[in-house]
C-alpha cells in the first residue's frame, strides 16, 4: 500500500484562493485528509478565475481551482448561522489543523478565534495566513497579491535590473504571493504536526504574506544595507549575457567563468573579435563585455534556444530556454522524471496537471482524488464523520448554513 | 541534520531548519569552501569589485544563521569515515551538489542507510538526480527560465524577465517542507529515505494553472504586467519623485466608490463606464489614468496612508530601507540580530512565520571550521589524540 508521509493527518481547510488551499494542497497530496470548507452556493472564489476550458467560465471547470485543490474532500458550510458555527465546532474538535486565510475577527466573532479552540481543542494547530499578520500596526490593513507583492520589496529588489526605472516595478506573473505563502505555512505547520509529538500541545502559526515575500529578498536586503551594493532597478546589464533573444524565443545563460567563456566561444566559432588572449580574463570580460555584446547578441538571434540550450550544456556551461507553458508540457527531463500527474476530473476533464518536484521513496506524493465538486462530500462529512441526522443537513440546507 | 549545502538553494532549507530547532552542522572542505562565501560584492559608485573575506559575505551570512561550522576533507578516506560517524548520530542529511557527487564520494543514501537505516536523505539539483539533463549546469535564472515562471513576468511589450536569487529560497522552502514530511513519517513509523528534489520543477509547481491553460485551450499564457484577468483598477501607480509607486487593487463597488471619494471623484462612482467589476475591467485604461492624475504629484506615504485608511488594499513598491526602517515588520520581529565576531552587529531577516510559544535560535552564521572542537569531541566523542590525528592527515583543519 502506498503510504502518504501525512497519513492520518486531519486538516480543516477554511480559506479561499490560493495562500490557505496551496498550503491545504501540499498537505494533502502528502496522504492528510484535508476537508476544505466552502462557503454555501458560491463556494472558494478562485472558481471564477481561468482558465477555463474553451474560455467559458464555469465553477466546476476552473484550473485554478482544479489544480490548488486536489486530494481533498469539499464540504459547504458557513460558520456565521448557528448550525454551521456548531457544525465548525465539531470539525475542530475532529482535527489536526486548522488553515485559515480569512481575516482573524471572522472567526473570532463566532467565538472561534485561537483562544477558544485552544480551549476546545489543545492540540490543534492553528495556521492563519494573512497579508500583514495578526500583530503590529498594519495587521488590520486590506492586502492582496499585488499590494503584498509590492509591500514585500520584492517588485523593487527583483527582478534584478529592471529595464526603465520610468515604468512601475512588476509582479512575477501567476500568484508569487499565494504560493509562497502557501508554501511557507505548509512548512512552518509540517514542522508543528513533529514538534507535538514531545509535548501533545498545538500552536498558532501567524503567516503574513508580506513577511513570506520579504524572505526572498532577504540576501538582496542584506547587500544594498550593508555594502552598498544594489542590482534592483539598475538598466540591464551584463548584456550579451543574463536573458538573450534567440531566432524562436529567448535563453538565459551564464558562461562569466573562463572555461564557460571558451566554451561558448568555440560554440560561435571562435570569432575574430575575441581571439585577442585579453578575453581569457574573467575581469577583463567583465570590463569589456558592453562593447561585443552587440555581436553576441546577433549570433544568439540566429540560434534556435532548445538547439543552442543542449549545446551550451554539453560545453559546460549554464544555460536554460525560457519555455512557454506548451515548451513545459512537452519538457523530455519532466517526462523521464515521471513529474505531470494525470488527474481525471468529473466536470472538468481529463488533463496532466504539474507534480511535485521531491520524489520520495518511501512516502511518494501522490494526487488521491481531483479537486472536490462544490459541496461534494456533504453526505459523506455531515452524516457520517459528524454524525448528523438526514433533517439536521436538510435544515442547515435551507438557512444556508450548508 | 548534516549539512552538505552550498550557495542559496541549499543553505536556506538548513537554516529555515535550524531556525525551527534542528541542530544543523554545516560540513565544508578545507579546499571546498561553500561558494557562497566568496560572493563577489560591487558596491555603488566603486570602480572594482571587492573581494570578501570568507566569513563576511554578506549573503552568506544572511542563510547560514543558527548553524554549526565543520570543516572535513571528503576526499580523503578518514574523512568520509568522519561524516559516516555523524550520520549515525545525525536524523537527516541534505545536499545540492552535482547529481551523482555524493555517490562518488562513497555517501550516497545506499551507503549512508548501511551505517544508519532510519536516516532521511535529501538531494537537490538543478533537473533532479536522474534524466537525460541531469548532468546539465544551472543557476536560479535558469531554473526560472526552464520551469515557465520567466515567460510569464514582466511586460507584454518586453522581453521575459528573470527573478533570481528568490527561485533558489522558494526550492529551499519546498525541500525544507519535504525533509520536515519524511521526519514525521519517521517519528510515526521509523522508517527514513531518499528525496530527490528538482529546482525546475519546484518552479513549475509554483505556476500549476498556467499549464492547465495550455492543457485546456493549447495555448501559453503570456506576460500581463501588474494587471489581473478580472480586477481593475490592478495596478503600480507612479507617486512625486524618482521610482516611487504605490501598487493598488479594488475589487467590490463599495471599494471603487471609497475610492471615487479619496481621489477627490465621487462623480466617478456613478459612472456608467465603472458602475460594476466588468466596466471597470473593461475600461482599465482610462481608470488608470484617472488614479495616476491623482497619485503623481502626491507623496507617496500620504497617498498609502489615504487609501488605507479608506479600507483599501494599497502598498508602496519598497526598497530595501523602506523595509529595513518599517515599525510594523519590526514589531513583528522580523528582523533578528546577531553578534557577528568579524562584522560585529548585524540584523538579519529572521524566520517567514510567528509562533506562539516558541523563539527560534538566531546565532551567526558559522566562522570556517568554528564548531569543530564541539562537533568532534562533545558530539562524537574523539579525544584530543584523535583529533590531532586528523589535523596531521589534513582531514580537518
Amino acid at each position: 500500500m502506498v503510504e502518504g508521509a501525512f497519513d492520518g493527518v486531519r486538516v480543516v481547510e477554511y480559506a479561499t484562493m490560493v495562500s490557505g488551499p496551496y498550503c491545504g494542497k501540499l498537505l494533502a497530496d502528502m496522504g492528510a485528509d484535508v476537508i476544505k470548507v466552502e462557503e454555501p452556493r458560491r463556494g472558494d472564489p478562485a472558481r471564477q478565475r481561468g482558465p477555463f476550458p474553451a474560455d467559458q467560465p464555469h465553477p466546476e471547470r476552473s484550473g485554478l481551482f482544479l489544480y490548488l485543490n486536489t486530494s481533498k474532500r469539499g464540504i459547504t458550510l458557513d460558520p456565521a448561522h448557528r448550525s454551521g458555527r456548531d457544525a465548525f465546532e465539531r470539525l475542530i474538535r475532529w482535527a489536526d489543523v486548522l488553515v485559515d486565510n480569512h481575516r482573524p475577527e471572522r472567526l473570532e466573532s463566532l467565538g472561534l478565534g485561537w483562544e477558544a479552540v485552544r480551549a476546545i481543542n489543545p492540540a490543534l494547530i492553528v495556521t492563519s495566513i494573512t497579508p500583514y499578520g495578526r500583530t503590529g500596526p498594519r495587521s488590520g490593513q486590506k492586502g492582496s497579491e499585488l499590494t503584498s507583492y509590492h509591500a514585500g520589496g520584492m517588485g523593487n529588489l527583483l527582478p534584478t535590473r529592471s529595464v526603465d526605472v520610468n515604468r512601475a516595478p512588476v509582479k512575477a506573473g501567476g500568484y508569487p504571493v499565494g504560493y509562497h505563502a502557501g508554501l511557507t505555512a505548509a512548512l512552518a505547520t509540517a514542522a508543528a504536526l513533529v514538534g507535538r509529538r514531545a509535548t501533545g500541545s498545538g500552536r498558532l502559526i501567524d503567516i503574513s504574506e508580506q513577511e513570506a515575500i520579504l524572505a526572498l529578498v532577504r540576501t538582496n536586503l542584506a547587500g544594498t544595507i550593508y555594502n552598498r551594493s544594489t542590482w534592483s532597478r539598475v538598466p540591464e546589464r551584463p548584456p550579451g549575457m543574463g536573458r538573450m533573444e534567440c531566432r524562436d524565443g529567448y535563453v538565459v545563460l551564464a558562461a562569466f567563468e573562463d572555461h564557460h567563456w571558451r566554451g561558448l566561444m568555440e560554440l560561435m566559432g571562435n570569432p575574430e573579435w575575441a581571439s585577442d588572449p585579453a578575453w581569457g580574463s574573467l575581469k577583463y570580460r567583465a570590463h569589456h563585455l558592453l562593447e561585443i555584446a552587440p555581436l553576441l547578441d546577433e549570433w544568439m538571434l540566429q540560434q534556435s534556444k532548445d538547439d543552442i540550450h543542449h549545446k551550451g550544456a554539453a560545453k559546460g556551461f549554464a544555460i536554460g530556454p525560457v519555455n512557454t507553458a506548451e515548451d513545459v508540457i512537452n519538457y523530455r527531463q519532466y517526462e523521464a522524471r515521471g513529474y505531470f500527474v494525470d488527474v481525471d476530473h468529473p466536470e472538468g476533464g481529463r488533463f496532466r496537471y504539474a507534480g511535485s518536484p521531491y520524489q520520495m521513496s518511501a512516502t511518494p506524493p501522490r494526487v488521491q482524488r481531483p479537486a472536490p465538486l462544490l459541496g461534494q462530500h456533504n453526505e459523506e462529512v455531515y452524516r457520517g464523520l459528524l454524525g448528523y441526522s438526514d433533517e439536521q443537513l436538510h435544515r442547515m440546507r435551507e438557512v444556508g448554513a450548508a | 541534520m548534516l549539512d552538505f549545502t552550498w550557495v542559496w538553494a541549499g543553505p536556506y532549507a538548513t537554516m529555515l531548519l535550524a531556525m525551527l530547532g534542528a541542530e544543523v552542522i554545516k560540513v565544508e572542505g578545507p579546499r571546498a569552501l561553500d561558494l557562497g562565501r566568496r560572493a563577489i560584492v560591487w558596491p555603488l559608485g566603486e570602480p572594482e569589485p571587492l573581494d570578501i573575506p570568507i566569513n563576511q559575505g554578506m549573503a552568506f551570512n544572511a542563510i547560514n544563521m543558527s548553524k554549526l561550522g565543520v570543516t572535513i576533507d571528503l576526499r580523503k578516506p578518514q574523512g568520509v569515515d568522519l561524516v559516516k560517524r555523524l550520520v549515525s548520530i545525525s536524523d537527516v542529511v541534505m545536499d545540492n551538489v552535482r547529481a551523482g557527487a555524493m555517490e562518488r564520494l562513497g555517501l550516497g543514501y545506499e551507503a549512508l542507510r548501511e551505517v544508519n537505516p532510519g536516516i532521511i536523505v535529501l538531494s537537490s539539483t538543478g533537473r533532479g538526480s536522474q534524466g537525460p539533463e541531469r548532468d546539465y549546469a544551472g543557476y536560479a535564472t535558469i531554473h526560472c527560465a526552464i520551469g515557465g515562471s520567466a515567460h510569464i513576468t514582466g511586460y507584454p511589450d518586453q522581453p521575459p524577465s528573470t527573478t533570481t536569487g528568490d527561485v533558489d529560497l522558494m526550492n529551499a522552502t519546498a525541500a525544507a517542507y519535504a525533509i520536515v514530511a519524511a521526519l514525521y513519517h519517521r517519528q510515526q513509523t521509523g522508517e527514513g529515505q531518499f528525496i530527490d528534489y528538482s529546482q525546475c520543477e519546484g518552479v513549475t509547481s509554483l505556476t500549476g494553472e498556467v499549464l492547465l491553460d495550455y492543457e485546456m485551450n493549447g495555448r501559453s499564457p503570456d506576460r500581463k504586467g501588474n494587471t489581473d484577468e478580472l480586477v481593475a483598477p490592478h495596478a503600480v501607480y507612479q507617486c512625486w519623485g524618482v521610482d516611487r509607486w504605490v501598487a493598488l487593487t479594488v475589487e467590490t463597488d463599495e471599494e471603487f466608490e471609497a475610492l471615487a471619494r479619496v481621489i477627490g471623484r465621487p462623480d466617478l462612482a456613478v459612472d456608467p463606464r465603472f458602475a460594476d467589476a466588468t466596466s471597470r475591467k473593461r475600461n482599465e485604461a482610462e481608470l488608470d489614468c484617472l488614479i495616476s492624475e491623482w497619485t503623481r504629484p502626491r507623496d507617496r506615504e500620504q497617498v498609502v496612508e489615504v487609501l488605507c485608511q479608506a479600507g483599501l488594499a494599497a502598498a508602496p513598491s519598497r526598497n530595501a530601507w523602506d523595509l529595513f526602517r518599517d515599525p510594523h515588520l519590526r514589531e513583528r520581529g522580523a528582523f533578528v540580530e546577531v553578534d557577528h565576531p568579524e562584522l560585529g552587529r548585524r540584523e538579519f531577516v529572521g524566520a517567514p512565520w510567528r509562533m506562539s510559544d516558541y523563539e527560534p535560535l538566531v546565532r551567526h552564521a558559522p566562522l570556517f571550521g568554528e564548531h569543530n572542537d564541539y562537533v568532534f569531541r562533545e558530539l562524537l566523542g574523539l579525544s584530543e589524540l584523535d583529533l590531532a590525528e586528523l589535523r596531521r592527515h589534513q582531514v580537518i583543519e
